[in-house]
């Protein structure tokens, strides 16, 4: 027995390191935004199914190709790498490189339910009919076999499935296949070899030797006799399980075979790859014919029944028909003629839209440029999660010049692209979310004056503000008795709105991902309570403990500039924040010469109160200041520029900063 | 010590030993083995020594005093010995080293293949500071071509790996350069230095929490790694990674494996569109480590100087017979864990082993 569905992640496993995430994206994207790796034909209701390189499951009418979209089907994190379609249509599994298998009700498209038992990426699903069962398998070696009965019946409180499984794999499983009685499960790996199994005793029955490299399709006829496999190495091989040999070595493409489809009885093999054709050959006379070349390489082909045509999938977003020429049941193959018309025009076209291929981090780490597959350039803000600007199709590295600004903010989260969207990891790791403080005016705050923000906790904030809201009304009993809290708000709730549909994504390392909930949902009763066995403890801390983060610290030398260095004046080390301004350097230089002009009495200025904010200067001091001048590898600052800034884009070493001061002569 | 020398003499012979050729032992100053072996193997790596004589030749009047002026100078009195068999003091050298770096400036016993990476590296950048600071400032242009122009450190000791990935996904190949002064390779127990070169290049399978980021699937992907030798170096030093990190003893411990190494040598981890796939190399000489870890024991080097081999140890000079050089192979059983070990191997091209001229070596740096 294996715990499968909705096991939630025991609090104490706060311990491992968990990740906030969320997707930069439209409350409805009726089109996909990369590759579809997958595709499943339902006959009865002229439906396609794709899954998305970019998480999400898409159903289309197509006997209304003018306007197919039906629905999407999300709650996948990452690539949904294969689907199949059971119960007569009625359900839908799918497998993903977020390591879950789903069980959706393919009607309403709804998730009915999550298994967890893989521990690496899913890459293959195969369906036996006849049984309703599907196997599944993946980078971690393992085969699961799983009675669809059982999982759609699962409930949150009988959320236990049995499972078996086909050891003996010794590497990373890339397909599978099983023929529609269930008798029979066939996986391909980058071990290079077929391994057979019987499903029924979980036995292994052989081991199929002859391809060069890995294995990426692979289809068992109805009887299980036999097997066709289409390798990297760019053959195609038929086997025959009875006699345990390969049969038969296609060599018609010139890179990997990606996608094959054939009818049940094997008369013929459609198949297509890495090198963007697609051919069809008849298996009883071996004469092979092409039928087109696409645009891209292809990853899945999908027949319809009776195969007068076939959609096609590739690794861009778009999804096209081709028919089979003439009547295929005739399958009247002949040589020689391909070369005239190579690429055939698709019959029907459901469109796709273009994937963020591209991406710069402006160094007021805030805002993102973006190119798309399309060359589209386009301006983003990770604080209001929103696109902000879409240039069209213009130089993405002009525009990269054009929006460059002296600034320095310390980076504080992580761009990801694997979806086609623009996905943001806010975490503790490299990238330590909490570290970039900045002048609370940057977020639109006015009081008090010289209020600091920061970045990573006023966006997580936003995103779990309903859950938040939450937990502090059950605590508040607990709140109030501590009286008000002395620390600065740094979380500044209510300035930043962020759209409410926004996924937030919680993610163990190792891409395991723990739970998906949109923005709006979080404060739901059952959502509030995932939500408290999920959030790591470090965003626990910021949000509810309200503990504010540390500040970084620089440190540098200030030293008088002199025009001839006749002994080496004491060089002052002090200790400022990473944001102070150029400013309060001048203000400390003043303090620090007026006092000393004054009473010739030791300068009370040390490195910690350099940032102290200037009340009440004397007269002498304010006059001072705007004779004062702060320099930097002979260059004069600028007052408002912060010291990070000038670290990183005028001292450009990792050695301690030095900064120089003068007074300006009367003049 | 006058009785071993003449005794070397007597031993190679008077009518056998080269004309011009000296042999000198170099003083230890407590614990610099790990310096004097070295120096002597690279001493007889004889596209190395002439190039250092000939710095020599060309820097007469020098005013600044660099670890390659020290070697230099160390290598000239070498060869212009008024004995054919002596010793020398490397004094001035070791105390630069002790200046140049502070790892090295203590009496403790250091790692010789530190020391020799570190040695090529430091001298090759003398070269290069040294190259721009005899050209006028103005001409910015030509100072960027003259630091990409090869060294002739580059042009003995430099080869050119590279590493090609496969997306297991995508499988798309993207292959990536990178330049050695030595190989470090991984030995196994009761096999050879081809043995281990082969695995060097076996191929790495990038997969679970190690996968690879693939530039056109924009996403981590499982993918097939593997390193192959895409230049082959004039002189090819090859370093057996002989000090293992044992966590249970919270230090490096010894393998004395045996590994045999051949007097000739071809590489087969060459890459598709390598330069020179073919070269054959001649062992010229080994550093050898004596005992248990690498801040213990003794380091010694044998190498080759015309037909004969000799045994360098320190101050004492031996002439070898070629058949005892298995002794240094390493041991058959883990039992015992002082040996006597091969630890850098230093194998001499062949088309430079007779003669090198200045357009031999240009036309191998290329």
């Amino acid at each position: 027995m294996l715990p499968a569905h909705k096991k939630i992640q025991q609090p104490n496993a706060a311990s491992k390191k968990v990740m906030v995430s969320f997707v930069v994206r439209d409350e409805h994207e009726p089109k996909h935004r990369a590759g579809i790796n997958s595709l499943q034909y339902d006959a009865a209701m002229d439906r396609l199914f794709s899954a998305g390189r970019d998480s999400i499951i898409r159903t289309w009418n197509c006997k209304k190709l003018n306007d197919p979209y039906i629905q999407s089907l999300e709650h996948h994190t990452d690539w949904v790498n294969d689907i199949v379609l059971c119960c007569g249509g009625k359900n839908l599994i799918s497998a993903s490189s977020d390591t879950t298998v789903k069980v959706w009700n393919a009607h309403k498209g709804f998730c009915m339910s999550t298994l967890r038992t893989h521990k690496d990426y899913v890459r293959a699903l195969a369906y036996a009919r006849d049984q309703e069962r599907v196997a599944s398998a993946g980078l971690d070696k393992a085969i699961f076999l799983w009675d669809i009965n059982t999982l759609t019946a699962l409930t949150a409180s009988n959320n236990t499935v049995t499972t078996s499984s086909l050891v003996g794999s010794k590497n990373s499983i890339y397909s599978l296949a099983m023929n529609p009685s269930g008798t029979i499960v066939v996986g391909g790996s980058t071990e290079k070899v077929l391994r057979v199994w019987d499903p029924r005793s979980c036995q292994k029955l052989m081991k199929l030797i002859g391809h060069s490299d890995n294995v990426k399709s692979l289809l068992v006829n109805r009887d299980g006799t036999s097997c066709l496999s289409g390798s990297s190495d760019g053959t195609i091989k038929m086997w025959s399980l009875g006699q345990q040999q390969c049969i038969l070595t296609i060599r018609e493409h010139k890179e990997g075979v990606w996608a094959l489809a054939a009818n049940e009885n094997f008369d013929f093999v459609i198949s297509s790859g890495r090198d963007h054709r697609i051919y069809i050959t008849n298996l009883k006379t071996i004469n092979t014919k092409l039928v087109t070349e696409v645009q891209n390489p292809v990853l899945k082909i999908c027949p319809n029944p009776n195969f007068s045509g076939i959609w096609v999938a590739t690794d861009e977003s778009t999804i096209n028909y081709y028919d089979l020429n003439e009547d295929s049941d005739t399958m009247e193959l002949t040589d020689g003629d391909c070369n005239n018309e190579t690429i055939v025009p698709p019959k029907m076209t459901i469109e796709g839209a273009p994937a963020i291929k591209k991406y710069h981090i402006l160094n007021d780490k805030r805002h993102i440029l973006t190119q798309d597959s399309q060359g589209n350039v386009c301006l983003y803000d990770v604080l209001q999660i929103k696109k902000l600007e879409d240039y069209g199709q213009i130089d993405f590295d002009e525009m990269v010049k054009e929006k460059f600004k002296l600034t320095y903010v310390p980076n504080w989260f992580n761009v990801d692209l694997k979806t086609g969207f623009l996905t943001i990891h806010l975490g503790q790791e490299e990238t330590d979310c909490l570290c970039a403080w900045v002048n609370g005016k940057e977020i639109g705050l006015t009081t008090p004056p010289d209020q600091k923000v920061n970045y990573g906790s006023v966006l997580l904030g936003a995103l779990l503000k309903h859950w938040r809201y939450t937990v502090m009304e059950d605590e508040k009993e607990e709140i109030s008795k501590e009286g008000n809290s002395s620390n600065p708000p740094s979380l500044s709730n209510g300035v930043i709105q962020v759209p409410q549909h926004t996924p937030v994504i919680f993610t163990e390392v190792g891409n395991r991902t723990l739970y998906r909930v949109a923005v709006h949902d979080c404060g739901g009763p059952t959502e509030t309570h995932i939500l408290n066995e999920t959030v790591p403890e470090w965003v626990r801390e910021v949000l509810i403990l309200k503990k504010t983060s540390k500040f970084i610290k620089i440190s540098f030398y200030l030293l008088p500039l002199t025009e001839v260095s006749t002994k080496t004046p004491k060089r002052e080390r002090l200790v400022a924040n990473d944001f102070v301004q150029v400013q309060k350097i001048i203000e400390h230089v003043s303090e620090k010469l007026t006092g000393a002009e004054c009473a010739n009495t030791a300068c009370p200025s040390t490195a910690s109160n350099s940032e102290k904010t200037n009340t009440s200067l004397p007269e002498t001091q304010t006059l001072l200041l705007d004779l004062i001048d702060i320099l930097c590898n002979d260059q004069v600052l600028d007052p408002n520029m912060e010291l990070r800034t000038v670290r990183y884009h005028i001292w450009k070493s990792s050695s301690d900063l030095t900064l120089h001061y003068r007074v300006n002569k009367n003049v | 010590m006058g009785g071993n020398i003449s005794q070397l003499e007597k031993q190679i012979g008077p009518d056998n030993f080269p004309n011009n050729e000296r042999y000198c032992g170099l003083i230890n100053f407590g614990n610099t083995c790990y310096s004097n072996s070295v120096l002597q193997a690279l001493y007889f790596c004889k596209p190395f020594r002439e190039k250092v004589l000939e710095y020599k030749a060309r820097n007469k009047q020098r005013n600044k005093e660099t670890l390659l002026s020290c070697l230099s100078d160390l290598f000239h009195s070498i060869a212009t010995n008024k004995k054919r068999v002596s010793t020398v003091a490397p004094k001035k050298f070791i105390a630069r080293l002790r200046k140049e770096k502070e790892e090295f400036n203590n009496y403790m016993q250091q790692d010789a293949h530190e020391f020799l990476n570190f040695l090529i590296n430091r001298i090759n950048e003398i070269i290069l500071l040294e190259r721009n600071h005899g050209k006028p400032k103005e001409s910015t242009n030509d100072d960027k071509q003259s630091s990409d122009e090869p060294t002739w450190v580059h042009e003995i000791f430099q080869g050119i790996l590279t590493s090609e990935t496969r997306c297991l996904n995508c499988e798309t190949i993207s292959s990536k350069d990178e330049d050695f002064f030595d190989l470090q390779v991984d030995i196994d127990e009761n096999t050879s230095i081809t043995h281990c070169l082969k695995c060097y290049s076996n191929t790495e399978t990038l997969c679970s929490d190690n996968k690879f980021k693939c530039d056109k699937c924009n996403s981590y992907q499982e993918a097939q790694k593997r390193m192959r030798v895409k230049k082959l170096p004039m002189i090819l030093a090859l370093h057996l990674k002989r000090f293992k990190y044992v966590e249970h003893y919270n230090r490096h411990t010894k393998v004395s494996h045996r590994v045999v190494f051949p007097l000739e040598l071809r590489l087969f981890n060459t890459s598709d569109d390598a330069v020179n796939p073919d070269r054959m190399y001649n062992l010229v000489a080994v550093v050898v480590h004596c005992g248990s870890g690498p801040n213990r024991g003794h380091y010694i080097s044998i190498v080759k100087s015309y037909d004969f081999w000799l045994l360098f140890d320190d101050d004492i000079i031996d002439k070898i017979d070629q058949s005892t050089i298995e002794d240094f192979y390493g041991l058959t059983s883990d039992g015992q864990k002082s040996s006597e070990t091969g630890y850098i191997l230093f194998y001499q091209s062949r088309d430079t082993d007779t003669k090198v001229t200045h357009a031999d070596i240009r036309a191998n740096g290329k």
